[in-house]
């Protein structure tokens, strides 16, 4: 009975007295240092693992039935020239001696008009000019003769 | 047509050999190249290209490349090493022009009856192919989240367990480069693996 006296006095007591709710210093840091170790063991350890798997995967090297014959269907079809390609080609080939050719046209007939403004006088010019008409006035003469 | 296919498959002659062949005018031998290659060219492609279409198109185009490549070889490497670092490059290629396409994302990616863990602790075995293929699919699409250059080194260097020095001769990237792009994968990697375990923890 007495017993149980003292054992109630002292839970009374015990009841009585404060929490020691202090936390040493540091103490949330330190224990997110080790959540956030052990986090970057578990990821290293399924990024490890990861790797692992992925290495002892057999690669899946089936080939397609025929490939090597489709493929070489397509390289023959990249080798027989197409007309219009081949014309194609052949035009632009032509661009050049084209435009060397009119290059040198334009020089010559340039190079020639140059020459007769040269040499020629206003009066030799008119005397020219009266000749033509003639000439080509002549077929007109003879047939008002014939008539 | 079987015994056509087996007399190439067995050729006795040398890549080298096969090339000057093409160069000079017999066409045909290309056939041989294609078969000896075709392969493990489909096998990078599919590393890179989840979609069967997107990969057969690029293993096309590389091949069509090599062959109007071809006399550009001098011979002074291995044609298998030419070639690869062509094929390489036309994937990395092939890779950046299709970025603007969304593809799979993480979240489509989720299974709700097996964990990340559980996934990757279990690699399916040769006979099952629905599980192979899911596999692949976990794969690609962790990867799918990392940058084309990083991707590229990566996959060379960490699936295929190749050094930086045999990187730079199949990237033709400066050793320098590829060093930068391979913590750059690595740290994206692992951003990547961090989105799929955040994901799953939030359903």
């Amino acid at each position: 009975m007495k017993s149980n006296e003292t054992e109630q006095q002292f839970l009374k007591l015990a009841k009585t007295i404060q929490m020691d709710e202090r936390v040493p210093d540091g103490f949330q840091a330190q224990v997110m240092a080790r959540v956030r170790e052990q986090h970057a063991l578990e990821i290293r350890s399924s990024d490890e693992q990861f790797l692992r798997f992925a290495r002892n995967l057999p690669a899946n090297e089936h080939v397609p039935y025929a490939f090597e014959k489709r493929i070489m269907a397509r390289l023959r079809d990249l080798l027989t020239p197409d007309p219009l390609t081949l014309w194609s080609r052949m035009l632009w080939r032509a661009v050049g001696p084209c435009l060397g050719v009119m290059i040198l046209v334009v020089l010559f007939s340039s190079e020639g008009l140059v020459d007769t403004s040269a040499g020629q006088a206003a009066g030799e010019l008119d005397f020219e000019t009266a000749d033509f008409e003639t000439v080509m006035l002549a077929s007109f003469d003879d047939l008002e003769n014939t008539w | 047509m079987q015994a056509t296919e087996n007399s190439q498959e067995t050729d006795v002659r040398t890549d080298e050999e096969l090339v000057r062949i093409v160069v000079g005018g017999d066409v045909e031998c290309f056939e041989v190249l294609i078969i000896r290659y075709q392969s493990r060219v489909f096998g990078m492609a599919r590393k890179y290209f989840r979609n069967e279409s997107d990969a057969e198109d690029v293993v096309q185009g590389i091949f069509t490349k090599t062959f109007q490549k071809l006399s550009s070889y001098k011979g002074t490497a291995p044609f298998e090493h030419w070639f690869m670092r062509l094929s390489l490059n036309a994937c990395y290629d092939a890779l950046r022009r299709k970025r603007n396409r969304p593809d799979q994302t993480i979240s489509d990616m989720l299974f709700d009856d097996e964990s990340w863990q559980d996934r990757l602790s279990n690699i399916p075995d040769a006979s099952d192919r629905v599980g192979l293929e899911e596999a692949r699919e976990l794969v690609y699409t962790v990867l799918g989240q990392i940058s084309d250059r990083a991707r590229i080194v990566l996959t060379l260097q960490e699936l295929e367990g190749r050094s930086i020095r045999e990187i730079t001769e199949i990237t033709g990237w400066s050793e320098s480069l590829v060093k930068v792009q391979a913590f750059r994968a690595r740290k994206e990697m692992r951003a990547s693996v961090e989105r799929f375990l955040m994901k799953e923890e939030k359903l």
